[in-house]
């Protein structure tokens, strides 16, 4: 109760609120294109998305109101080591960041074994590994070994990619 | 009774299939194996390993499932007395005392009495989920779309509004996950909605990418950002593994009433179980005779969540298997893992295809054996995997959570929404708004408008079929209770407080 009771300023907070409030409108919007005859039900493929909509407008006004009066209720503590935590690290954000993504441009093209090889180099340098080299040797050998298991054991098809001449060498097709 | 007995009896014939026996066996393991890593809840490795049943019989894939589930409740204790990480609320409570006593170099006893306590809780809840399914059936199938959708109504408030620590918090994620839901063809009338002519979007979105991607990518980013660069203490094993005399004398009461309270909570559609693992902390030090070891590692404090835990788990079968209505995250993927084969569970479920559930419930007992014999004595091997260093562990965790994305549909756009659902997760982990119900949400949502739009068709559009029915009534006003209450003892306790 007393956490709650305390004035604070959380710009994050309203940045939520807010989002929350243009979802909804959003949804009200989108609810407005859809076609509203409903047959014997009377309430046609509008009528959820019409309630969702109307919620989350009233969520996000209900949470804004909790920023202008206080701030939201019953938070854990704002300051990162009361948590026991550190400091936001944007490095570690990022890296995790860029490591999901080369894995999206890469699965197709290069194929699921070095994507996943480059995907957990880049998320271990994010927490903090230094070396890129050794991650991703590991992580190749990682996905190498979950590619064979689901095209050999599974019998189901993941992309080869680059290294598909190789593979069939190997007698993993 | 007797039907009920031939029926089990039947069911373990299937369970005790050897191909059965090993997908359970496999299940448990890897389901432990991959419980036990920090951060790695029961929710999340249900999710992750839902690709590896892919080819396997709907029989065998859902044994195998009911020992991942086992196996991820009890990796996830081991976890969370070693490293003090709950992996999910309802460790909360056994990380007071378990903790405490690995730090006293007693996390043998502790590990010892969270599996034995497990298994007799699960046991027990088992048969009782046995002797009430059939009960729960023979009223369901009285049930019509307008008692479903005021079932459903009381599932999504006591998912969201009842427990956590913000009504609006819980209401938020439960309708953003209802809006996910919305996504795709409308399945009364083929109109596609929120699909913005994205072919992929059509199908909808799917519940183990919005799990996966809110539990392990939000998770990583989330402990990236913020705990990364602290240093992990683990408390090692020292001393006997085992109980001593007074150690199960202090135990077993406590994995009794546990049980008690835990399977209540998870059989009525009430959601989580994190309110009856702190019930059962607090009547065990209530009950002790020795309070004061309390909050310096005294056993009953581990005993009783635990078992609370498993209980209320187990519980939860009863309204998945019997109604189709998931109440924790982890049931929600369960429910997904049950459509992918196209089962709906439901009271027809038990008419229909009494095969596959009672070999799933005799493979609970199966499971729950299983997992006693397999995993006490392989601790040492769960305490290694503990010891991965935490940039490996996360690389491997994305591996894992991206494969479970991908294999879906071999798509890049699951990966890509992946993402989006991974900062979702994040912002909702940072600021404090729990995940649970937009999973429950995404899942039930379709369901419920689909009960509710049937139950008006079949009254011609008058709405008064939902209080003129007793049972949907009742179940409306019920409802009204979960909310109004609460309220009004804050409201009361406030201006007792308040000073005069």
């Amino acid at each position: 109760m007393s956490r709650a009771a305390a004035p604070r300023r959380s710009p994050a907070e309203a940045a939520l609120s807010i989002g929350v409030l243009l979802l909804g409108v959003a949804t009200a919007v989108g609810t407005a294109m859809l076609p509203s005859e409903g047959g014997y039900a009377r309430i046609g493929p509008n009528f959820m998305p019409g309630v969702t909509g109307a919620g989350l407008i009233l969520l996000g006004v209900w949470l804004l109101y909790e920023v202008l009066s206080g701030g939201w209720r019953n938070m854990p503590p704002q300051d990162a080591e009361a948590r026991g935590e550190h400091a936001f690290h944007p490095l570690a954000f990022a890296w995790v960041s860029v490591g999901l993504f080369a894995h999206m441009a890469l699965i197709q093209s290069g194929g699921f074994v070095l994507a996943g090889a480059m995907l957990f180099a880049c998320v271990a340098r994010g927490f903090g590994s230094p070396r890129f080299a050794r991650d991703l040797a590991i992580g190749f050998t990682i996905a190498l070994a979950v590619f064979a298991f689901f095209v050999l054991v599974l019998t189901v098809n993941l992309p080869a990619g680059w290294l598909a001449p190789l593979f069939r060498l190997a007698g993993i097709e | 009774m007797g039907a009920t007995l031939h029926a089990l009896m039947h069911g373990f014939e299937i369970a005790l299939l050897p191909m059965n026996l090993l997908w359970g066996a496999i299940g448990v393991t890897l389901g432990t194996a991959v419980g036990v890593l920090p951060g790695v809840g029961p929710a999340l490795t249900v999710a992750m390993l839902l690709p590896l049943t892919v080819k396997l019989s709907p029989v065998g894939a859902l044994i195998m499932f009911a020992g991942i589930y086992y196996g991820a409740m009890f990796g996830g204790s081991t976890t969370t007395i070693l490293l003090n990480t709950p992996g999910e609320s309802a460790s909360i409570a056994t990380a007071l005392e378990g903790n405490k006593m690995a730090k006293r170099g007693r996390a043998g006893p502790a590990l010892a009495t969270s599996a034995i306590g497990s298994f007799v809780a699960g046991t027990i809840a088992t048969l009782l989920v046995t002797l009430l399914a059939p009960l729960v059936v023979e009223v369901a199938l009285k049930f019509g779309p307008a008692e479903y959708f005021a079932l459903m109504v009381f599932a999504f408030t006591t998912v969201s509004a009842v427990l956590g620590a913000s009504t609006v918090r819980g209401l938020t994620s439960l309708f953003v996950g209802l809006l996910l839901g919305l996504v795709g063809i409308d399945s009364q009338t083929g109109q596609p909605r929120f699909a913005f002519g994205v072919p992929e979007l059509l199908d909808g979105v799917d519940v183990v990418v919005l799990a996966v991607g809110l539990f392990a990518v939000g998770e990583a980013l989330y402990v990236g950002a913020y705990s990364s660069r602290i240093p992990e203490v683990m408390d090692k094993i020292t001393g006997s593994l085992w109980m001593s005399k007074s150690d199960w004398k202090r135990s077993w009461p406590a994995w009794l009433r546990a049980t008690a309270i835990g399977f209540p909570f998870g059989s009525i559609p009430a959601g989580g179980a994190e309110i009856p693992t702190f019930l059962s902390y607090a009547v065990e030090k209530k009950l002790s005779k020795y309070p004061e070891e309390f909050g310096h590692g005294a056993i009953e404090g581990v005993a009783g969540p635990e078992a609370a835990n498993n209980a209320s788990v187990t519980g939860a079968l009863v309204p998945l298997l019997t109604l189709g209505i998931p109440t924790s995250a982890t049931a929600a993927i369960l429910l997904a893992a049950f459509q992918n084969y196209g089962i709906q569970p439901g009271p027809m479920l038990f008419q229909m295809q009494p095969d596959l559930v009672w070999g799933l419930i005799a493979s609970l007992y199966v499971g729950n054996v299983m997992l006693l014999i397999l995993n006490l004595p392989m601790i040492g091997i769960w305490v290694k995997v503990l010891t991965i260093p935490q940039p490996l562990l996360y690389g491997g965790i994305l591996v894992f959570a991206t494969l479970g994305a991908y294999s879906l549909h071999q798509s890049v756009v699951d990966l890509a929404t992946l993402y989006v659902f991974g900062l979702l997760g994040f912002a909702m982990r940072r600021w404090d708004i729990p995940v649970a119900p937009a999973v429950i949400g995404l899942i039930l949502g379709p369901l419920a408008e689909t009960q509710f739009r049937r139950a008006l068709s079949i009254s011609q559009g008058d709405p008064s079929v939902f209080y003129q029915h007793p049972i949907s009534a009742t179940l409306f006003a019920f409802t009204a209770l979960l909310i109004v209450v609460p309220w009004v003892v804050r409201r009361v306790k406030r201006a007792r407080a308040a000073p005069r």
